[in-house]
C-alpha cells in the first residue's frame, strides 16, 4: 500500500534549523513543510522590503536549511515546500538559484506560486462595494486603508501541487496557509479529488500537527515536561499516511517525545470551533478524532471528517497603528515590589507634569504578575519574601513624540527613587506597533499562479 | 470539599489568534473529564479571568480527545504587536487557566 511521509521543518521565521537538517540526513521521508509566518510575519517583511526591495523573505531558509542540507534532500529527494517567500517571492527564489548554481545542482527545479499578496486591489474592491469588515472589532476598513503595509489571503494547495506536478524540488509561496504546505504534496501523491472533503480534512490535520515544528513533538509541552528526552536535539513531528491511517511519528535517534498527551496538545492548538476548523482547502472537523499511541513514538490519529470549504479566503491586513516604549528597573530584598511599585507612582506622576499624552499604559511587576496579570498569586505571603522584582512600564500612543517622553525619565530613578533601583538593557526605544485587520476576500478578487523555474 | 488546582487533573496548550486566546484544556485521567466539564464553565472561567478576558468565553467539548477547547475574545489586551503585555501572545494563557482553583468531591481525585 502506498505510504507518503513528510515532515514539519520549520514552525516559525527564527526557529532552529537542527531538527530540519536532521530529518532530511535521517528520516525516510519523500517531503518536508516549513512554516516561516506568524500572523503579522509579514508585516514584518513588508516593512523590512520598504527599506530594502532586496529584503522581505525568511533569508534563514536559504542560508541555514538549503546550505546546510538542501542538497542532501534534493539527492534523498526530498522536495520542501515552504512559505519562506513572504512578502518578497521572487527574492527568495533570486536567493536559492544562487545558492542551487553554487552548489553545482543543474537540472534543480524551483516552483513558486504567486497572488496572495493584494494590496494594489483593494481600492477596486472597495468601489465594487467589498467592505473588509473586521472579524474581532467594530470599525471602518477606510480609516486604515492609508497606513496598510501588507494585505495577504490565506491560499491554499492548488498553487503548490501545480509546481510539485510541474516537478519542482522545491516550492516557495508568500502567506500559504500553514496547513496547506502539506495538504498539497499529499493531494498530489494520492491524487485525491478536490471535492474529497475528509481526505483533504486529512491532510490539512496532518499540516496542523506538523506546521509548529518541535512543538509537535514534545515542545511547550505542558503534560510532563520533565521527561521529555533530550530536549537539546528535539526532533520534530513527521506524519505518515495512507489511504486509510494516518500515523504522526519522529526521525530516529532524535530528542523529543511522540505520545497521545503530547499530539493532542497541539491538536486543538489555535483552532476555534473543533467542529469547523475553517481553512482554505477544507472546513475541518475534528470534533470526534482519535489518538491512539500504536509503538514507540507513534501516534495513530483518527476520525477527522472534512466538509466543504469556505467561499470566501482569509485576509490579514497589517497597518500602522502608532508607537510604544517599554522600560524596565529592578529592585531587590527587602520590599522589593513595594518599592517597585511606589517607583511606578513616581514616574507616572513625572509623566503627568510632562504631560505626557499615553493612548494606554500598561504596568506590571517581572517576577510577580507580568504573565499571569489578574490571576496572579498577589497575596501578603507571595509578597513578603520577593528576592526581586522588575518594574516594567509600557506606554502606547498615536503620537511618536508623546511615547518617547518616558524614555529619560527612568534611569535617574536609580539616584533618585527607591533604594536599590536598577536599570538594565539600555535606554528604551521607539517601537513601531502594528496591528491586524482580521477580515475576508473573494476568491475571485485573487490570481493564483504557478511557476518554475530550473537552474541550469 | 477539597479545593484543587485545575492544574492538579488537567493539562494542555494555549495559542492565538489576533486578539482572540485558545486553550485546549485535556483531563489527565479519563475520569477527570466529568470533573472539568462541572467545575471549568465559561461562566466560571469568565469570572476568574475578570477584566484580564474583556469578550466572551466559548467552550467546546471533545470527548473523543478526552478534552476541551476555550475560545477567549479580546483577551490578549489587543494581541500580537498591539499588546502592551509582556506576554503579547498569550503564551501563558494556558498556565493561567490551570491555575484556577476548581471543588471537587472526597475521593474524586
Amino acid at each position: 500500500m502506498k505510504k507518503v511521509a513528510i515532515g514539519g521543518g520549520q514552525g516559525f521565521w527564527g526557529d532552529s534549523p537542527d531538527a530540519a537538517i536532521h530529518m532530511i540526513r535521517n528520516a525516510d521521508i519523500q517531503y518536508m513543510g516549513c512554516d516561516y509566518l506568524a500572523e503579522l510575519t509579514l508585516s514584518i517583511m513588508a516593512k523590512q522590503q520598504l527599506k530594502d526591495p532586496s529584503k522581505g523573505f525568511a533569508p534563514d531558509f536559504v542560508t541555514r536549511i538549503l546550505k546546510e542540507a538542501g542538497k542532501e534532500a534534493w539527492q534523498k529527494k526530498i522536495r520542501i515546500c515552504t512559505n519562506a517567500g513572504g512578502m518578497n517571492i521572487t527574492g527568495c527564489v533570486d536567493a536559492i538559484k544562487n545558492w542551487a548554481e553554487g552548489a553545482g545542482m543543474s537540472g534543480y527545479k524551483i516552483g513558486y506560486v504567486t497572488g496572495d499578496s493584494i494590496k494594489e486591489k483593494i481600492p477596486q474592491l472597495l468601489k465594487e462595494g467589498w467592505t473588509f469588515p473586521n472579524f474581532d472589532y467594530d470599525g471602518d476598513f477606510n480609516s486604515i486603508v492609508d497606513k496598510i503595509y501588507n494585505c495577504n489571503a490565506y491560499i491554499g494547495h492548488e498553487g503548490i501541487e501545480g509546481c510539485l506536478a510541474e516537478g519542482a524540488d522545491v516550492v516557495i509561496t508568500g502567506r500559504a496557509a500553514d496547513s496547506a504546505l502539506f495538504l498539497a504534496p499529499l493531494k498530489y501523491e494520492f491524487g485525491w479529488a478536490a471535492d474529497d472533503w475528509d481526505n483533504l480534512a486529512r491532510g490539512i490535520m496532518a499540516g496542523h500537527l506538523l506546521e509548529c515544528g518541535g512543538q509537535g513533538a514534545g515542545g511547550n509541552y505542558m503534560y510532563d515536561w520533565r521527561n521529555v528526552p533530550r530536549m537539546d536535539e528535539l526532533g520534530f513531528p513527521i506524519a505518515e499516511l495512507t489511504e486509510d491511517t494516518m500515523d504522526i511519528t519522529k526521525a530516529p535517534d532524535c530528542g523529543g517525545i511522540i505520545c497521545e498527551q503530547s499530539v493532542k496538545e497541539q491538536f486543538l492548538y489555535e483552532v476555534h470551533d473543533p467542529a469547523n476548523y475553517w481553512t482554505p482547502d477544507v472546513d475541518v472537523d475534528v470534533s470526534h478524532a482519535t489518538l491512539t499511541q500504536i509503538g514507540e513514538n507513534r501516534v495513530r490519529v483518527g476520525g477527522i471528517k472534512g466538509k466543504p470549504r469556505p467561499d470566501t479566503l482569509k485576509l490579514c491586513v497589517g497597518y500602522h497603528k502608532g508607537w510604544k516604549t517599554v522600560s524596565m528597573l529592578s529592585f531587590a530584598w527587602p520590599d522589593a515590589y513595594e518599592k517597585a511599585q511606589y517607583c511606578a507612582e513616581v514616574i507616572m506622576k513625572k509623566m503627568q507634569r510632562r504631560g505626557m499624552k499615553a493612548d494606554d499604559i500598561h504596568i506590571s511587576y517581572i517576577g510577580l504578575n507580568s504573565l499571569h496579570l489578574g490571576v496572579a498569586d498577589m497575596s501578603e505571603e507571595a509578597l513578603k519574601n520577593l528576592n526581586e522584582c522588575v518594574l516594567r512600564i509600557a506606554v502606547f500612543s498615536e503620537d511618536k513624540n508623546e511615547c518617547a517622553k518616558i524614555i529619560p525619565e527612568i534611569s535617574p530613578l536609580q539616584l533618585n527613587g527607591p533604594p536599590g533601583a536598577s536599570f538594565f538593557g539600555g535606554r528604551a526605544h521607539v517601537q513601531e506597533v502594528m496591528a491586524l485587520w482580521p477580515t475576508t476576500v473573494p476568491r475571485d478578487a485573487l490570481k493564483i499562479e504557478s511557476h518554475i523555474l530550473e537552474v541550469k | 470539599m477539597p479545593e484543587i488546582y485545575l492544574n492538579d487533573i488537567a493539562h494542555g496548550r494555549s495559542g492565538d489568534k489576533g486578539d482572540t486566546s485558545n486553550v485546549c484544556v485535556y483531563a489527565r485521567k479519563p475520569e477527570y473529564y466529568k470533573i472539568i466539564q462541572r467545575e471549568v464553565t465559561p461562566e466560571k472561567l469568565k469570572a476568574y479571568f475578570g477584566d484580564m478576558v474583556k469578550g466572551e468565553i466559548t467552550r467546546y467539548e471533545v470527548p473523543s480527545l478526552g478534552g476541551f477547547n476555550f475560545v477567549m475574545k479580546h483577551a490578549l489586551g489587543g494581541g500580537a504587536t498591539m499588546s502592551l503585555r509582556l506576554d503579547s501572545l498569550g503564551k501563558s494563557m494556558g498556565s493561567a487557566v490551570m491555575r484556577m482553583k476548581i471543588h471537587v468531591e472526597d475521593g474524586e481525585v
